[in-house]
C-alpha cells in the first residue's frame, strides 16, 4: 500500500511538471497549428527570472558577473512576476518569429525553424549574460515548510507537492477561462478555424497573442518551480523538459488542453512504474509507451481526427 | 586619355588586413613561440568542470609567460558532448599545435583523443580519469590519476569512520563513461570489503529530478550511499537524498569534486566525502605559486578546485618538457627549427621521461602515458551556515 502511494505521488508530481510544460505547447499549437520550439528557452528564462527576483546574484562567468537586483522578493511574489516576465518574452517571440511569417502567409512549418532559432538565441543570450554555471534558488525559499512530508506512508518533498498544487490550480483556472469566458471561447474559435473566427469578428491576432502570453506565463511558472525543486543547471536545462513536453503533447493529442494534462500524468506515472534497477531507462519506457499509443491512436489519446478537405 | 582608376577603400583595407595577418602569423612561428591547444568544456553540463580547468590554464599561462619557450594558448570550447568535442579538436588539430590539453570528460576523451593520436599530436588529459584513457594510443597521456587509484580511498575512509556500515546503495549516471567506469571500481571495492550492495540505481547526467530513484533506494535502508555522477545531476541527487530523509554518509566520485557543487546541493553538500588528487596545503614551490595566483582577487583563504590544479599541472608539464627538450638542442637552435612532427614526437618522449614538481605533488608517467602520482587524501565537504559557501576539509 505504501509502495502504491509512493508510486502515485512520484508519478503525479513528475507528471504535473510535464503537463504544465506541455500546456504551453498546446496553447500555441491550438491557435497556430505549429509547435513553438522556443518554449523550452522561455521555461529556462522563468527559472532565471525567479532566481534574480529573490535576490540571487549572477556568477563570475557572464557579462553580468556579480550583478544583483537592489531588492529581494519572497518566492511567492517572485514566481508570478517571473511568469509575467516569461510571458513578455513569449510575446516578443510571437512578434519576431511568428507574426512576420503569418503576415506573409508563409507555410506554418517555417515557423518551426524561426521558433527554434529564437530558442537558440535566447539560450545563448542567457549563457552570454550569466554564464553556464548552475544557479540554485535557496532551499530556504519555502520558509516554514519542511523539506519533505510523509503522506500515507510515502515520502515526498514539499516542493514537489507545491508543484503539484500549483499545476492543479493553474490547469483548473485555464480550463475555467477557456470554457467560461468570452476571450476563452474566442481562443477556441480561432483554434477551430481562424478564418471563420475572423469573419465572425473575433480578433485572431489578439487571440494568438493571448495564447503566447499564457503559454509564456505557464512556462515561466513551471521554470521557477522546477528551478526551486532541482536548481537551474545552466542555460540548457529546459531542453530535457522541452523534449518530454513534446512527447506529452503528442500523446495527449495535438492542441488538446485536457490531453496535455492527461498525457503529462500518464508519462509521469509510467516513469514512476519503472523498476528500481532499471530507472536509468525511464525515458525508454515513457517514449515506448508513447510509440505504442500512437500506433493504436495516431491522433493521440484525446486528439481529434481532422477531416481532410478536398 | 587614360584616367587612373580611383582606389577602392574596402578591397585595399582587406588586402592590408590580410598582409598584416600573414606578418603576424610569421612572427608567431619565429623563435620558440609554439602553440598549445586546449579543448575543454565551457558550456553544457560539464561547463563548470571546464571553467575550473580554464582558470588553471590561465594561471599557468601567466606563470610561465616570461619563461622560454613561449606558449600561445589556443582555447576551444568542446561543449559537454562528443560532437562538440570533435568539432573543437578538429579545429585545434588544424591549428598545428605542439600538443593539446583536454578534453574535460572521459566520454569525450574516447571520441577525440584518437583523433589527436592519429595526427600524432601529444594530448594530455586534465580530468579524464576513466579506465583505458592512456591506452587509446601512444600519443595519449593524462595528469589526472585514474579512477581505479582514486575511487576506493573515499569508500575506505567512510567505512573506517563508520565501522557499523553493512548496507550500501549505489547511484551512477549510466550515460557517462567516466561514471560507469568509476561505479565499477566502487562496486568492486564495496564487495571486496564484504559489504552488502542493497541497491544499484542507474541515472542520467541529464536528470535533475531524483524523487523516483531515491524513494526506491531508501526502501532498502542503506547505511552508506555512493554516487558516481557529474556536478549538476550529482549535486541535485545529494540535495534530494537529504531532503527525502537520508541521514547517513555519502561518498561521491570525482565528478562532484569541485566547489561548483555548493550552489546545487547547498547546505545538503555538508558531509560529502570525496578523494582528492589535489591537496591545497601541499608544501612545494609550484603549489605555493598556484595558491598565491589563485587568491588574487579572491578570499585570502580561497583554494583552487582540483581540476584547476590539474589543468595548471598539465600546462606546467608540457612547458617543462619543452624547456628540457630545448636544452638538448644545439646551442642557439630554436624548437621551431625542428619539423613539427619531429618536435611533437620528441616532446612526447621527453614528457613521459620527466619528473615534475607540480601543485599535485611529484608527477611521473608510465611509458603508456599513465600518470604516477603519490599524494592523495580524502576530504569532507563542510558548508557554511548560510549554505552558500563551503570548504573541502582534508580528513586525517
Amino acid at each position: 500500500m505504501h509502495d502504491l502511494t509512493q508510486l502515485l505521488l512520484n508519478g503525479l508530481s513528475t507528471g504535473a511538471v510535464y503537463a504544465l510544460f506541455a500546456l504551453g505547447y498546446t496553447l500555441v499549437f491550438s491557435v497556430l497549428g505549429v509547435i513553438n520550439f522556443a518554449h523550452g528557452a522561455v521555461f529556462t528564462l522563468g527559472a532565471y527570472f525567479t532566481y534574480f527576483l529573490i535576490g540571487g546574484a549572477a556568477g563570475a562567468n557572464g557579462l553580468l558577473a556579480g550583478l544583483q537586483l537592489p531588492f529581494a522578493l519572497p518566492f511567492w511574489l517572485a514566481l508570478p512576476l517571473a511568469g509575467l516576465g516569461a510571458a513578455a518574452v513569449a510575446l516578443l517571440i510571437e512578434r519576431t518569429a511568428f507574426a512576420p511569417l503569418r503576415q506573409r502567409s508563409a507555410d506554418p512549418l517555417l515557423a518551426l525553424i524561426t521558433s527554434l532559432g529564437a530558442g537558440v538565441v535566447l539560450v545563448n543570450l542567457i549563457q552570454l549574460l550569466v554564464g553556464a554555471e548552475s544557479y540554485a534558488i535557496p532551499t530556504g525559499a519555502l520558509a516554514g515548510l519542511p523539506a519533505a512530508v510523509r503522506l500515507g506512508g510515502a515520502q515526498v518533498r514539499s516542493v514537489q507537492l507545491l508543484l503539484l498544487l500549483v499545476a492543479t490550480v493553474l490547469l483548473s483556472l485555464l480550463t475555467l477561462w477557456i470554457d467560461g469566458t468570452r476571450s476563452g471561447k474566442g481562443l477556441r474559435a480561432v483554434s477551430e478555424d481562424p478564418t471563420t473566427a475572423r469573419l465572425l469578428g473575433i480578433p485572431s491576432d489578439r487571440m494568438i497573442q493571448i495564447a503566447f502570453g499564457l503559454s509564456g506565463f505557464l512556462a515561466g511558472i513551471a521554470g521557477g518551480l522546477v528551478g526551486l525543486s532541482v536548481s537551474i543547471a545552466g542555460p540548457y536545462f529546459g531542453i530535457g523538459y522541452g523534449l518530454k513536453g513534446l512527447g506529452v503533447l503528442v500523446l495527449g493529442g495535438l492542441g488538446s488542453v485536457p490531453g496535455a494534462v492527461l498525457g503529462g500524468l500518464i508519462i509521469g506515472l509510467a516513469e514512476a512504474c519503472v523498476p528500481a534497477d532499471l530507472s536509468g531507462y525511464r525515458d525508454v519506457v515513457a517514449y515506448g509507451f508513447l510509440f505504442v499509443v500512437l500506433l493504436v491512436r495516431p491522433q493521440g489519446l484525446l486528439g481529434r481526427v481532422l477531416p481532410s478537405k478536398v | 586619355m587614360h584616367t587612373p582608376r580611383p582606389l577602392r577603400p574596402l578591397p585595399l583595407a582587406l588586402a592590408l588586413l590580410a598582409l598584416a595577418g600573414s606578418v603576424a602569423s610569421c612572427r608567431g612561428q619565429r623563435g620558440d613561440q609554439l602553440r598549445l591547444g586546449a579543448g575543454i568544456a565551457l558550456t553544457g553540463n560539464a561547463g563548470l568542470l571546464g571553467q575550473d580547468a580554464r582558470t588553471g590554464l590561465d594561471l599557468a599561462r601567466q606563470r610561465f609567460a616570461q619563461e622560454a619557450p613561449q606558449l600561445e594558448l589556443q582555447l576551444e570550447d568542446t561543449g559537454s558532448d562528443e560532437a562538440g568535442a570533435t568539432v573543437a579538436f578538429r579545429r585545434l588539430i588544424n591549428a598545428k599545435p605542439v600538443a593539446i590539453v583536454g578534453p574535460s570528460l572521459s566520454q569525450q576523451g574516447f571520441a577525440v583523443m584518437p583523433m589527436a593520436d592519429r595526427a600524432r599530436i601529444p594530448v594530455i588529459g586534465v580530468s579524464t580519469t576513466a579506465e583505458g584513457i592512456p591506452q587509446i594510443g601512444p600519443f595519449v597521456a593524462r595528469v589526472a590519476s585514474p579512477v581505479t587509484v582514486v575511487a576506493p580511498r573515499s569508500l575506505a575512509k567512510a567505512v573506517q569512520l563508520n565501522p557499523g556500515i553493512r548496507r550500501v546503495a549505489v547511484f551512477f549516471a549510466q550515460d557517462d563513461v567516466f561514471c560507469t567506469s568509476e561505479t565499477r571500481i566502487f562496486q568492486r571495492a564495496i564487495r571486496a570489503k564484504g559489504l552488502e550492495l542493497v541497491a544499484v540505481q542507474r541515472t542520467s547526467v541529464q536528470d535533475t529530478d531524483f524523487q523516483i530513484p531515491i524513494t526506491n533506494v531508501l526502501r532498502s535502508r542503506p547505511q552508506l550511499v555512493v554516487i558516481s555522477a557529474l556536478v549538476s545531476d550529482g549535486g541535485n541527487l545529494v540535495r534530494q537524498l537529504r531532503e527525502l530523509g537520508y541521514t547517513g554518509p555519502i561518498v561521491a566520485g570525482n565528478g562532484l569534486n569541485t566547489p561548483n557543487i555548493y550552489p546545487v546541493c547547498q547546505r545538503h553538500c555538508d558531509g560529502l566525502m570525496i578523494t582528492q588528487a589535489y591537496n591545497p596545503s601541499l608544501e612545494n614551490a609550484s603549489n605555493r605559486t598556484l595558491l598565491a595566483a589563485f587568491r588574487k582577487g579572491r578570499a585570502a583563504d580561497a583554494v583552487p578546485p582540483q581540476v584547476t590544479a590539474q589543468a595548471y599541472a598539465a600546462y606546467q608539464v608540457v612547458h617543462e618538457a619543452l624547456a628540457t627538450l630545448k636544452g638538448t638542442l644545439p646551442k642557439g637552435a630554436s624548437l621551431n627549427s625542428l619539423p613539427l612532427p619531429e618536435l611533437r614526437q620528441r616532446l612526447l618522449k621527453t614528457l613521459l621521461a620527466g619528473t615534475y614538481q607540480t601543485p599535485l605533488g611529484e608527477l611521473r608517467f608510465s611509458p603508456d602515458g599513465e600518470v604516477l602520482q603519490r599524494e592523495f587524501s580524502v576530504a569532507r565537504v563542510s558548508m557554511a551556515a548560510d549554505g552558500r559557501s563551503g570548504r573541502f576539509v582534508l580528513l586525517p
